[in-house]
């Protein structure tokens, strides 16, 4: 589980710290930075994946704008594997170029990885330093490790890494075809069909998810992949037909409508992910469906997270959501108000008890007005 | 295109608050209510839990008797009795409505005393009385899972351990008594 984040330098994040429960609801404004966390996330995941170097994931213009500052810190402080991780990460940007002055990785504050000015050291699982050699200052170290039966904490962080999903889905992007399965989900999800193709490998999950969609869209059969042409693959989502249950109609993905899409992407990242140690990260996750159909979801979400099974850090800004998230009783609940003056950091607060039990309003109505 | 998805609510679920809420889902999920369910419980910023339940309590039963006529649903209250009887507050309830309660109305109504965490923790294993004020499962409102499964067993096998509080042994009456009703939601 991701316990914390702590971000300097970085858009309208300066100085920046949040701690994270195992269900977690950013509130506030527009532009106040709540979206930029989640960006931050995902640059770092990607940074430490290997996906982008240093000036790909934090270019310069990264930086806080009306500060004249050069150097960038962030931080991740992660629960597994037995303990505590800690990551850590500066960057400095002169002359146009950008570099990774530290990079550096604990585990139970002990170190596993220390790369300093272009100097990196790895260590084993009894802490006992293997090798020192000279490494690229604009990428990651974690990438070009190679797992070993003594590197395994090491390794272990770098997989954990690739179970953040951090999306904002874009229904209308969510294409049919597939050239290859994709391990990563994309922020816009747009490229659900290979991600599906990844995780279809598992029956288990597959048959778990058609009985769920089976449940909420009417009529439905399956998904079933056909060929497209020579490489690529189409996703087909099959329904009996209304007067012969035994006809079958096939639909291609992208011809659902948005809201069907956005529906069958929630419930799959929902089912899929579940006891995987995985930190789902969704902008907006209301965004496309209908009244009936957000409750439900959320309820399946929360149970998954009450019961250690998935991490969930929200941003949204409906009622339906922030009334049931910022419940009387909800103390696993992590639920932050976020603030800001133009040009000015963005401030943050947890939201306690006493705030949402005092008045004689709900939480979104306080929000609606301003009054949080 | 040609597929449209209709998500209706069969089953309401009204209660004072979160754990309340995670023991309903537990026992109904494993009672084999697969429908869509949806939870009412008391707001941040609102009145007390009981308060909130007796307000919606008739605004609730006049809507259940309204849509009943054309939909196949069913309203599940859970109020604490806390100091008072379970056949006091099952009274309250009554005097909020203009009609009383009919056998064959898919409304089932479940009053722990003193209150739901009584119940978790008798079901954990522990000797209870229905007068203490048992601690709260802050931060750990599922952990209740397994036992409000295995309570959901027992109920439907009449098996309920005869040392269970008296107000948990009239749930499970309750229970028996919609069981019936499930199967026309």
């Amino acid at each position: 589980m991701l316990k914390k984040i702590y971000i300097d330098n970085f858009k309208c994040l300066v100085n920046f710290e949040l701690k994270f429960d195992s269900i977690n609801l950013l509130l506030g404004n527009n532009g106040v930075g709540k979206t930029t966390v989640f960006e931050a996330l995902r640059q770092i995941q990607f940074f430490v994946l290997g996906g982008w170097n240093v000036s790909g994931a934090f270019p310069l213009s990264s930086c806080t704008r009306w500060q004249n500052v050069v150097t960038q810190r962030f931080e991740l402080e992660i629960e597994g594997n037995g303990g505590i991780y800690e990551y850590i990460l500066r960057i400095e940007h002169k002359a146009q170029q950008s570099y990774i002055k530290y990079e550096q990785l604990f585990f139970n504050n002990r170190l596993l990885l220390n790369f300093n000015m272009g100097e990196g050291e790895i260590f084993n699982d009894d802490n006992i330093s293997v090798v020192k050699y000279s490494f690229d200052q604009s990428l990651s170290m974690l990438p070009a490790i190679t797992q070993r039966p003594d590197n395994m904490k090491l390794t272990w962080f770098r997989n954990r890494m690739l179970r953040f999903i951090n999306i904002k889905i874009s229904p209308n992007q969510m294409d049919s075809v597939s050239e290859k399965e994709q391990f990563l989900l994309n922020q816009s999800v747009d490229n659900y069909s290979s991600w599906y193709r990844y995780i279809s490998q598992d029956q288990g999950k597959v048959f778990e998810l058609i009985n769920y969609f089976k449940e909420i869209l009417d009529g439905f059969v399956s998904f079933k992949f056909e060929n497209f042409d020579d490489r690529r693959m189409v996703l087909n989502a099959r329904f009996s037909s209304e007067q012969d249950k035994n006809k079958i109609v096939s639909y291609r993905l992208d011809e659902l409508s948005d809201g069907q899409k956005a529906l069958v992407a929630l419930y799959t990242i929902l089912l899929s992910t579940k006891s995987e140690d995985y930190t789902l990260c969704i902008d907006e996750p209301e965004n496309f469906l209908a009244l009936p159909e957000i409750q439900p979801w959320l309820v399946e979400l929360y149970d998954f997270c009450s019961e250690g099974k998935i991490q969930a850090l929200l941003i949204s800004h409906h009622p339906r959501l922030i009334d049931y998230l910022v419940s009387p009783s909800g103390e696993m609940l992590g639920n932050y108000f976020f603030e800001r003056e133009s040009n000015k950091p963005t401030q943050v607060r947890k939201l306690d008890h006493q705030e949402t039990e005092e008045g004689g309003l709900k939480m979104s109505e306080l929000v609606a007005r301003g009054w949080v | 295109m040609g597929i449209v998805s209709y998500r209706r609510v069969q089953i309401v679920v009204l209660c004072e608050d979160r754990q309340q809420e995670v023991f309903a889902r537990y026992f109904l999920k494993k009672r084999g209510f697969k429908g869509n369910i949806t939870y009412k419980i008391c707001p941040s910023g609102s009145q007390s839990g009981e308060q909130f339940v007796r307000d919606e309590y008739s605004k609730e039963v006049k809507e259940y008797r309204r849509q009943t006529n054309h939909l196949s649903i069913g309203l599940v209250v859970l109020i604490d009795a806390d100091n008072n009887s379970v056949r006091k507050k099952l009274q309250e309830l009554d005097a909020l409505l203009e009609t009383l309660r009919k056998p064959n109305e898919a409304i089932a109504i479940f009053v722990p005393k003193r209150n739901i965490e009584t119940w978790i923790h008798s079901l954990q294993g522990e000797i209870v009385d229905e007068e203490t004020k048992y601690s709260k499962f802050v931060e750990n409102q599922s952990d209740c899972k397994p036992y409000v499964e295995e309570l959901s067993n027992q109920c439907s096998q009449g098996s309920l351990n005869e040392n269970s509080p008296p107000s948990l042994q009239d749930a499970c009456k309750e229970l028996q008594r919609i069981l019936p009703l499930k199967d026309k939601l």
